[in-house]
């Protein structure tokens, strides 16, 4: 497989202008923003060692529990600063500025955390999670010697694709959408992390858009995404829409039937007196689009605002598989952020 | 088709504990939660029942889930039968 899209997500980074928080600063003038290039695939604490020491003089004595806020939001640490910013920044901000706190953690909106351990236990089970997903188990992952588990943990600390590779091409979690050497167009499930968030009010241009001021109105959706292979290409575009069923009605792939089924399975406040009518709603809105192109606009179909993967915004009919090869996170999760106008 | 008896219907499921190592066997292993819960509330309600506030919790034995993941999310991708089977030990079990 071409390594050249991966090597460019490695050496991503995202320049920060790092604020620390008034009410923790104990020396007066408080000191100045601290500037520093964070890596795309890494996570917000983990700069800490590069932090504390620049904000040490200023800071009360005490325990500390790093935590990050943009525009009074606590980020979530556990997701991975480029999504972070991909999602946050509408508009690409550069430096991007953040604040910094040492104390009084949110803990009714993020999970502890206690340094470097929480994040690599955080990392070591997505890609367990992952894996199961790929191959039905994560024995491969379980299996792991010791010093490949560190080896693999410090690849992504340090961003060496090269030590990553070498280490993670063991656990055999293989590439989708290529053809085999049977001339077969090889299958698979995708894992995809995915953020929506769900724009009420309309705007034309990015730099125009609300900023997001609270978690609620971001969901977070994990479900994976089978590659399907036959007939015609797989799109970024088939694979947005089979994460959001709820959203979309697809008229390629749907029969009414898998349509129902799909919410039913998901159980999302739809009775089957519902999904029925639903049905007959669907179909007369197929027989009018047979007739006339434009009438699936009058289906209030959801308006895709954006899709960005990796700071990418990458037009929806490339195929699906190249973007789960190339544009994966070190954990084999994909991470698409998606804002969608109802 | 039988959409209408599809455990999830309910948009409930149900989730299967089981203790790991030298973690106490509760009472009561079996509890239904809504499916749009996130998994963070298993954890909160294993902690309250163990009185403890170190636990790690895993799904089919394998790893352990984000607990902002949605417990919909977790059974569509890892359940089966209507139930979702959670792992719980005081120690660390599969890494």
């Amino acid at each position: 497989m071409d390594m050249e899209a991966q090597n460019f997500l490695w050496k991503g980074a995202i320049p920060l202008q790092i604020h620390l928080h008034e009410s923790k600063v104990t020396t007066l003038p408080s000191p100045p923003p601290a500037l520093i290039l964070a890596p795309r695939l890494g996570y917000l604490p983990l700069l800490a060692s590069h932090l504390k020491p620049y904000f040490s003089s200023a800071l009360p004595p005490g325990v500390d529990t790093i935590w990050f806020e943009y525009k009074g939001l606590p980020l979530k640490w556990y997701i991975p600063t480029g999504v972070l910013f991909d999602l946050l920044c509408a508009e690409a901000e550069r430096p991007w500025n953040l604040t910094v706190h040492f104390r009084g953690y949110p803990g009714n909106i993020l999970i502890p955390c206690e340094g470097e351990d929480s994040i690599k236990w955080s990392f070591i089970n997505s890609l367990k999670e992952a894996a199961y997903i790929i191959n039905g188990n994560c024995k491969n992952v379980m299996n792991m010697s010791q010093p490949d588990q560190v080896e693999l943990w410090r690849s992504v600390l340090h961003g060496n694709f090269e030590a990553y590779q070498r280490v993670s091409s063991k656990l055999k979690l293989g590439a989708v959408g290529e053809i085999d050497d049977s001339g077969q167009v090889k299958q698979g499930r995708v894992p995809v992390r995915l953020y929506v968030w769900n724009v009420s009010e309309d705007f034309d241009d990015l730099e125009d858009a609300p900023p997001i001021d609270s978690w609620d109105k971001v969901s977070y959706i994990n479900r994976p995404v089978e590659i399907q292979g036959e007939g015609r290409c797989f799109t970024l575009y088939d694979a947005v829409k089979i994460l959001l069923p709820d959203y979309f009605v697809d008229k390629s792939l749907g029969t009414a039937e898998s349509l129902t089924v799909g919410r039913d399975d998901y159980g999302q406040r739809i009775s089957s007196k519902d999904a029925s009518d639903d049905k007959k709603a669907k179909e007369e809105v197929e027989t009018l689009c047979d007739d006339h192109v434009k009438a699936s606009y009058e289906y209030e179909e959801p308006k895709i605002k954006l899709v960005r993967i990796q700071g990418i915004e990458p037009k929806l009919e490339i195929p699906f598989s190249w973007v789960a090869n190339n544009l994966m996170h070190p954990e084999h999760f994909l991470h698409i952020c998606v804002y969608l106008k109802l | 088709m039988s959409t209408t008896e599809s455990p999830t219907a309910a948009n409930k499921v149900v989730i299967h504990l089981r203790a790991t190592g030298d973690a106490p066997i509760l009472k009561q292993a079996k509890f239904k939660i809504p499916v749009t819960d996130k998994f963070a509330k298993v954890i909160v309600f294993l902690r309250r029942q163990l009185h403890r506030d170190t636990l790690f919790v895993y799904v089919n034995s394998a790893f352990s889930p984000n607990p902002d993941e949605l417990v919909m999310d977790l059974y569509n991708n890892f359940g089966f039968d209507g139930k979702l089977v959670v792992n719980y030990a005081c120690s660390m079990a599969w890494g």
